[in-house]
């Protein structure tokens, strides 16, 4: 593979995981919301893999396919499960933020990643580095989307997205992410996810709904 | 590995399994199986302490045993003093804690904790760089802890005691941490040789906040006043085995740490320092052993008595510290202030597994319920009674060498050592001689009102004798009290040797066979001799009064009782009463709270139908001091407290714009 192409895919996927990103916070269904959080996967694997083929490294290439099974795979099967639990009021009804103000939010978010992130791009200046920004926008918006929804499911896939900018982050530095490291940033979101999952289903049973607010009842 | 290597792994290993015996063995065995072995682990640190004391070093590294620092053990002179002190003391409490903690304190959790309190002492005082030692401190505050509140369902105050001494220990411990890492950064690695060598290019400013900061831990840890206040509290409210470990052993790690830091690592430094020592062990002692003589409380007499001897421990450190370019005085000083701290260790640890025996045989702690235990407990009390003596500072008692030996190196410190010692001098000398008063009265009011006389409660009337282990360890502890008072020129030569070493100068400073003669300054003291002759004369005298002046027919009769009938245990002294005195001339200090309430006959105004009267020492520090602080406190976090409103979204929002605040701050500085 050239040095071209793999710059162009390379950005290719990186344009994929912030499209992603916003696309998570324009849509509200629960369903469109896990197929989009499976392609963002997607995307992250990809990235992963270009990693490994151009460094040659087979560590890379093992964790570029345990993104794609944890990420593509399991991750949206359990998230599928959860809100099939929830029944059809799955939709997001009212974000705290509406779309139109939430894009506006995560272009203002994805500028601060470029900006903060500059000195981290200066100190080794080459194409993998300089989506570093990207992967902390995703971050950003992640974090965003974890304040901002009301429902338990979807802020748990603001909790994941947060997590795969921070895989992303970790992929663009050219040191790469040591395999174990990887593998234990994947058992400690797995566990979340298993136990936010217990978590929605418990407060489903409670309140009869997965809206956050209810829990507001549990101060003191 | 050397015997004192040897001696210590061994100390180790015994705690770890007398802690496994704690929390493994069933409960009719778990009392004797952790008190042995635990005496054992005891044993075996006492000899590598004297090993270590003798000059057979010992030192090891284990690098992977903590991360960043790793693990460096050294035992050197010092802390052999302190390992000897730490492993006789958990000896005799384990000794002891066979019949005590059978019934008092036989839990799994505390018969566990117990060994591994004592073990974490040890590795204090032989930790060798400064991860391992502010990480075994805080185990040894944890196990303290867990042993304080062992029994907290049973008593509200326990628990309260509990809490008072896990805020101020992870204050202190906080402090320590600040100050250490102040010096480590300054330091290639936190080893302390490579500590010692930072020490020379230190700056000025940053060796104070150094020794500021660890005085004021380890300060807290010694009870020293104005940080004394979890101490009166913990101390009587833990199990009466584990009293006797924190207040004759753990207190002394404090004393151990500001020896260490200050004269050892730092070598000495500025003046202003221990002036500044000087001056917290002189109020120290004086409010101490103030609050001790108006307790009527056993055990919490007992705790500030604590507070009053590392008190004075601290007025030789002090002084030893402020007249550091006069070797022969600051010798004197170091070596009399580290004899006192074993002679407190020795004598405390009696006089609080004697107020435990107390407790237990006569269900209460309240002087003012106690008395007439001399019959029924015969042991307890002499034991008591030969620890009160050795506590006070009378001739052939055991605090009276060090008390001595620390008055003769105040009033020999020269002018030379500049006009703040001069004014400095005198003071301390005031000080400690005013304490040496208090503590009379002290324990002549423990020993006299709590023992003699007649019982003044049903409990104490119904009292019984301890079982046999836990006589037999006070007669241990009063053994080695007696032998301190009479041959302290066994441990003295050492003691010279070991401060000479540590002020890095040449002559020890007070040795010789029976008699210590002082090098340098003009006194010499035998205390062997004045015991004979003190305890002969006091036979002698009451021979005297036997044989001489009651050479009369004895004749029996009723004591003149002022014809108002039989003479109750009401109308005996108290302890109350017996500190009254002492209140009304300290009245500005103390400052007790006096209620009277009298209620009148219907009938008539001139009538008295009923009189109330209470009368209660607060102690005013912790009024003036905590009171306001623990305020602003609660208002605090009353006002935090709107900030946590119970929405998920908004604790979250915190983050996000803490986060987003923070990373628009770098983007605009950078």
């Amino acid at each position: 593979m050239s040095e071209t192409t793999y710059v162009q895919l390379l950005y290719l996927a990186c344009g994929g995981l912030l499209l992603t990103s916003v696309l998570m916070l324009w849509r509200r269904e629960l369903a469109v919301l896990i197929r989009v959080f499976a392609v963002q996967g997607f995307a992250l694997a990809v990235i992963a893999g270009l990693a490994a083929l151009h460094h040659g490294g087979i560590e890379l290439g093992a964790v570029a396919v345990g993104i794609l099974v944890l990420r593509v795979g399991i991750l949206p099967w359990l998230l599928r499960r959860a809100v099939a639990a929830v029944g059809p009021a799955s939709r997001e009804t009212r974000p705290l933020v509406n779309v139109a103000a939430s894009l506006l939010v995560a272009a203002v978010l994805t500028l601060l990643a470029y900006a903060v992130s500059r000195p981290l791009v200066e100190l080794a200046p080459a194409a993998a580095t300089s989506a570093i920004p990207i992967g902390v926008a995703v971050v950003l918006i992640g974090f965003f989307v974890l304040i901002t929804r009301r429902r338990a499911p979807s802020q748990l896939v603001g909790f994941l997205l947060m997590d795969n900018g921070i895989t992303a982050v970790g992929l663009l530095t050219t040191a790469g992410v040591a395999l174990t490291v990887e593998l234990g940033v994947a058992l400690d979101v797995l566990l979340a996810v298993l136990v936010l999952q217990i978590l929605t289903g418990r407060m489903r049973e409670t309140f009869g709904d997965t809206d956050v607010a209810e829990l507001r009842e549990l101060h003191d | 590995m050397n015997p004192t290597g040897l001696a210590l792994g061994v100390a180790l290993v015994l705690g770890v399994f007398a802690a496994v015996l704690g929390a493994a063995t069933r409960k009719h065995l778990r009392a004797r199986a952790v008190g042995a072995v635990t005496a054992l682990c005891g044993a075996a640190g006492t000899i590598a302490g004297i090993s270590a004391m003798c000059g057979t070093r010992y030192y090891a590294a284990f690098p992977a045993l903590l991360p960043l620092s790793g693990v460096t053990i050294t035992v050197d002179s010092t802390s052999g003093l302190f390992l000897a002190v730490t492993g006789a003391v958990a000896f005799v409490s384990a000794v002891y804690g066979v019949g005590y903690a059978r019934a008092d304190a036989n839990g799994r959790l505390p018969q566990a904790v117990f060994p591994l309190f004592v073990i974490t002492m040890m590795l204090v005082v032989s930790a060798g760089n400064v991860g391992a030692l502010l990480v075994c401190w805080e185990l040894m505050a944890l196990c303290s802890l867990v042993l304080v509140l062992t029994e907290h369902h049973r008593r509200p105050e326990v628990a309260r005691a509990g809490r008072w001494y896990a805020v101020m220990t992870h204050l202190g411990f906080v402090a320590i941490l600040a100050g250490l890492l102040v010096f480590t950064a300054a330091a290639d690695d936190d080893t302390f040789p490579a500590l010692r060598v930072a020490a020379h290019h230190l700056s000025p400013t940053t060796a104070s906040v150094v020794f500021v900061a660890t005085l004021l831990g380890f300060g807290s840890k010694a009870g020293v006043v104005p940080l004394h206040v979890w101490l009166p509290r913990a101390h009587p409210e833990a199990p009466s085995h584990v009293s006797a470990l924190m207040s004759a052993a753990m207190v002394n790690l404090g004393v151990y740490g500001i020896v260490r830091v200050g004269f050892d690592l730092l070598g000495g430094g500025q003046r202003w320092w221990w002036l500044l020592t000087l001056a917290l062990g002189g109020i120290s002692a004086v409010y101490g052993i103030l609050h001790a003589a108006m307790s009527t409380d056993l055990k919490r007499l007992l705790g500030y008595s604590t507070t009053e001897n590392m008190g004075l421990v601290l007025i030789g450190l002090g002084a030893a510290g402020l007249v550091a370019d006069d070797p022969v005085v600051a010798g004197l000083a170091l070596a009399a202030a580290l004899l006192h701290m074993v002679n407190h260790a020795a004598f405390k640890t009696v006089l609080f597994l004697a107020a435990g025996s107390v407790q237990r045989g006569a269900g209460s702690r309240d002087l003012d319920a106690l008395g007439g235990l001399s019959g029924p407990m015969p042991f307890t009390t002499a034991a008591f009674g030969l620890g009160a003596l050795a506590a006070s500072a009378l001739p052939p008692g055991t605090a009276f060498v060090s008390e001595w030996l620390l008055l003769q190196a105040l009033i020999h410190a020269r002018p030379s050592a500049g006009a703040a010692a001069v004014v400095m001098m005198p003071i301390a000398v005031a000080a400690v001689a005013l304490t040496a008063g208090l503590a009379v009265a002290t324990f002549v009011k423990a020993f006299g009102v709590g023992f003699l006389g007649r019982p003044r409660s049903a409990g104490a009337a119904a009292a019984r004798e301890s079982p046999a282990s836990m006589t037999a360890a006070l007669g241990i502890a009063v053994a080695v009290c007696a032998v301190l008072a009479v041959l302290p020129t066994i441990l003295l030569s050492q003691l010279g040797s070991l401060a000479s070493g540590l002020l890095r100068t040449g002559s020890p400073a007070a040795m010789d066979g029976i008699v210590v003669r002082l090098v340098g300054v003009s006194g010499a003291l035998s205390p062997l001799m004045l015991a004979v002759v003190s305890v002969g004369a006091a036979l002698g005298l009451v021979a005297v009064v036997r044989l001489v002046l009651t050479r009369q027919a004895r004749r029996a009769a009723r004591l003149w009782d002022c014809g108002a009938g039989p003479l109750s245990a009401r109308m005996e002294y108290t302890a109350t009463s017996f500190a009254e005195p002492l209140q009304r001339v300290f009245d500005d200090v103390v400052q007790p709270e006096t209620d009277v309430d009298v209620t009148h006959a219907r009938e008539s105004a001139y009538l008295v139908e009923a009189i109330e009267f209470r009368n209660r020492v607060l102690d005013r520090i912790e009024r003036w001091l905590y009171t306001p602080l623990l305020r602003a406190v609660s208002v605090w976090a009353a006002a935090a407290r709107r900030l946590a409103t119970g929405s998920v979204h908004r604790y979250l929002g915190y983050g996000f714009y803490t986060l987003c605040g923070l990373l628009i701050l770098l983007a605009v500085t950078r």
